[in-house]
């Protein structure tokens, strides 16, 4: 039966390519632009080196102190909070500190300046992420706690200033009139990996700032790993309890203190969501990024209600005959259907290639620099679904307009409904 | 003729109703695209009030000196920059360079008059700035050295609009970090770039009393044309020799631009992709339908060419029809539009909404026409005997 419907479906594609060349356009294009937003939002969320175990990774780097008055004071979080308090917890397997951005540095090669962003972070940083290592290897904690001057950097660092990856391991690279030992080269880190990526990253204890300030706010953030991911609530859980614990600041001014820790995603989107941080703001977020995908696709799926049903006619006859042989609107409805998903499927197939050469075009101009777009498992399965979903969207009507016709009408071939 | 169309769609309205739908989400999309579009470029055709280029950004990092020799250092520095070859003039400011989007905002309002102050961009610079930034001037003058010892300002045009609206501004007194006399007005100043709107901005001179490093740690340069790298390398490298644990970050302004444009037209140009698309797709399913529409009227327009009706006149009432649709859509489109400006959704001008509303009203009826035509001289062609056998 479904064979068959598919056979028909082929041979009504045929019959009329125009129409079929403006269907098929419409849908491959509307899926090519919803699986870049997607593939866009993937690489800056899902996971992907150094943040490979997106599951079990939680991210602290923001304290909030919210005046009585209203209004509230944001920063990233303090050094020896991070380092003393939020390393005893008890329910995460490590807690690593680094600083929240990374700062602008100087290079010299030559008479060329070279402006590099640099990121101070402990030795627990190269444990809880995964960062793939080209050469050599990360500095450990003996090299933080002693204020080594080592480096890794990456790829296109070393090929910057050294000229090549290989042999890079073991010189010495001199960063805003420091010089550092490299240590080890990683593969480039996109910028939309916000918590992790750099150019250069150096131990903690090389700083100038004052790491013994017992200030709950300054300019550092926590990345912790839990044990397994069904561990991740119960780690925030404690989290929240030891922020609940903390004394305020200035409890004349202040009148609570708001910090959470919270998922890559939940905080990607809390940062520029705006709003109250909390674990649901993630929600509210994907629901409005839901909402404007279904307004997007509404355009082009009217567009396919329209041909659809003004193609009604040339299908009159057809379905005049299997109404007079019994065949039930419902048994209509369901093989119009069929075919609409058939259709978009094809699209989709297309879309996906569309969607591949346009992710291509965009590594490849280095618009974003470093970018790695792919389609990916995640990404071909909401393929699958956008266009399942679209299907529907637009074969529902006019399937069910057609499965109205009259048999007595659809043959005599009067089409004034 | 106009009625009797009005009168046929008006008869065929649920069958038309899809159509008028599609038109209408169209004439949204093109009308909200279009808003931002002529807003964005209306702001790029202006002026941007300062001159950017062989301009650096010098951003000093004292790192761990004590706060009280910060000051000294930092004047040592300005010194040595200044006496550099290739260096014309420098001057010190706090963080809110062009084209970084940092602002600091404070509410200036004229002394005494509690009620209206408008919230300004203030920008601390001194004497020099003149020179640097070349901010063109309506009325009055740039500070000078016989400001010496008077606390004085200069204001943009914008914020003069605001608050002198019928009377000249120089030599009045305005409430901005206590009170100064104004001195000069200056033209609109736009430091968030080329498609940001104008924005009251106060210009308030570095007094000699401004011994404080700390919200003034940034400077800005105005080099020869021609200076690069070894430039930058020997500023480095001078301001590292003078503050023991210094640093600095040296980028001009035209690298900022750069960057800060690229970001303001990434998705502007992601939207007029996707907004392109949807216009293409819509043009292609109206010229489907129409076609089709065509085809299950061939009797009815062979009848109308047999009782006389010219090919002209078959064409003339295909794209009318079309064009009354079209209008229907537009119609509701309008009723929606006109909600942006009443509710202020996208912050932008009235006229700019009101051009945006012509423009994709415009581009409407062009595609509808367009659209129209090939299916129309279809029509047109058919042979009323052909046509009237096949019924």
């Amino acid at each position: 039966m479904l064979w068959n419907y598919l056979k028909i479906a082929w041979k009504v594609l045929l019959r009329r390519k125009f129409f079929t060349a403006i269907s098929l356009f419409g849908i491959s294009f509307t899926l090519m632009i919803l699986l870049v937003v997607y593939a866009f939002f993937d690489y800056a969320v899902g996971p992907h080196r150094p943040e490979l175990r997106t599951d079990r990774l939680l991210f602290v780097n923001r304290m909030q102190m919210l005046y009585k008055g209203g209004g509230q004071n944001n920063s990233s979080v303090g050094y020896a909070f991070v380092n003393q308090q939020m390393k005893a917890l008890r329910t995460p397997e490590k807690v690593s500190v680094s600083e929240a951005n990374p700062g602008t540095a100087v290079a010299y090669v030559g008479q060329h300046t070279l402006k590099l962003d640099q990121r101070r972070t402990d030795g627990a940083f190269w444990q809880v992420l995964d960062f793939d290592f080209l050469a050599g290897r990360p500095y450990n904690l003996p090299e933080v706690r002693a204020a080594a001057h080592v480096a890794v950097i990456s790829e296109t660092t070393a090929r910057q200033y050294f000229g090549a990856v290989a042999g890079a391991v073991g010189q010495t690279i001199e960063v805003d009139a420091v010089r550092y030992r490299v240590v080890g080269v990683v593969h480039d880190v996109p910028i939309v990996r916000l918590f992790t990526y750099a150019d250069v990253w150096v131990p903690i204890t090389t700083t100038t700032d004052d790491l013994r300030s017992s200030n709950l706010q300054g300019a550092y953030q926590a990345i912790v790993l839990a044990r397994s991911a069904a561990d991740v609530p119960r780690v925030q859980a404690e989290y929240d309890q030891l922020v609940a614990r903390q004394p305020l600041p200035d409890p004349q001014r202040y009148e609570r203190l708001v910090s959470h820790a919270l998922p890559l995603m939940t905080n990607l989107t809390a940062r520029f969501g705006g709003g109250d941080v909390g674990p649901s703001s993630s929600n509210r977020f994907l629901r409005v990024l839901g909402l404007l995908a279904l307004l997007f696709m509404l355009l082009p799926a009217l567009n396919l209600v329209n041909i659809n049903v003004s193609r009604t006619l040339e299908r009159s006859g057809e379905i005049g005959v299997r109404k007079a042989f019994g065949a039930t609107a419902r048994r209509l409805t369901g093989q119009f259907l069929v075919e609409n998903i058939f259709l978009t499927l094809l699209g989709g197939v297309l879309g996906l290639g569309l969607a591949a050469g346009a992710l291509h075009l965009l590594n490849s101009s280095q618009f974003i620099p470093h970018s790695e777009f792919a389609l990916n498992g995640r990404v071909f399965g909401m393929a699958l679904g956008v266009v399942l979903f679209f299907g529907l969207l637009s074969g529902a009507y006019p399937a069910y307009k057609m499965s109205k016709l009259q048999a007595v009408k659809a043959l005599k071939g009067d089409n004034a409904a | 003729m106009l009625k009797h169309l009005f009168t046929l769609i008006w008869n065929r309205k649920r069958a038309n109703a899809l159509l008028i739908v599609e038109i209408f989400l169209a004439f949204v999309v093109l009308f909200v695209v279009g808003s931002l579009l002529v807003y964005r470029w209306q702001n790029y055709r202006a002026p941007l009030g300062f001159a950017y280029e062989q301009v650096w950004e010098v951003s000093l990092d004292p790192g761990v000196q004590p706060k009280a020799e910060r000051y000294a250092t930092q004047q040592q520095i300005i010194q040595r920059i200044k006496s550099l070859s290739g260096v014309r003039a420098v001057t010190r400011t706090a963080s809110n360079t062009p084209f970084t989007n940092s602002h600091s905002q404070s509410d200036v309002g004229r002394p005494g008059e509690k009620g209206f102050r408008p919230t300004s961009n203030v920008y601390y610079l001194d004497d020099a700035a003149a020179d640097v930034l070349q901010v063109p001037l309506e009325e009055g003058r740039w500070f000078d050295r016989r400001d010496d010892g008077a606390p004085v300002a200069v204001i943009s045009h914008d914020l003069k609009e605001l608050l002198f609206p019928h009377e000249t501004a120089v030599g009045k007194l305005v409430e901005a970090d206590g009170n100064r006399r104004v001195v000069g007005v200056a033209a609109a100043y736009r430091a968030d770039g080329d498609f940001a709107n104008p924005k009251p901005a106060t210009f308030l001179r570095n007094g000699v009393q401004d011994t404080v490093f700390d919200h003034l740690r940034t400077l800005l340069v105005r080099v020869q044309p021609g200076a690069g790298g070894a430039l930058e390398k020997q500023m480095s490298a001078d301001i590292r020799a003078i503050g023991p644990g210094w640093s600095s970050n040296i980028t001009p302004l035209s690298e900022s631009r750069d960057k800060q444009m690229k970001t303001v037209l990434t998705p502007l140009v992601a939207l007029v992709i996707t907004c392109v698309f949807l216009i293409v797709n819509v043009a292609l399913g109206l010229f489907g339908v129409l076609w089709q529409t065509i085809n299950q009227r061939r009797s009815e327009i062979g009848l109308r060419r047999a009782i006389g009706a010219s090919a002209g006149g078959i064409s003339g009432q295909i794209v009318g029809e079309i064009l009354v649709v079209a209008t229907f859509g537009l119609a509701l489109g309008l009723l929606a539009a006109a909600q942006f400006p009443l509710l202020g959704v996208l912050g932008v001008r009235v006229g700019v909404y009101l051009t945006a509303m012509a423009l994709a009203a415009g581009l409407v009826y062009l595609l509808t026409v367009v659209c129209a035509l090939y299916p129309s001289r279809l029509a047109a062609g058919i042979q009323p005997a052909v046509a009237l056998r096949e019924e």
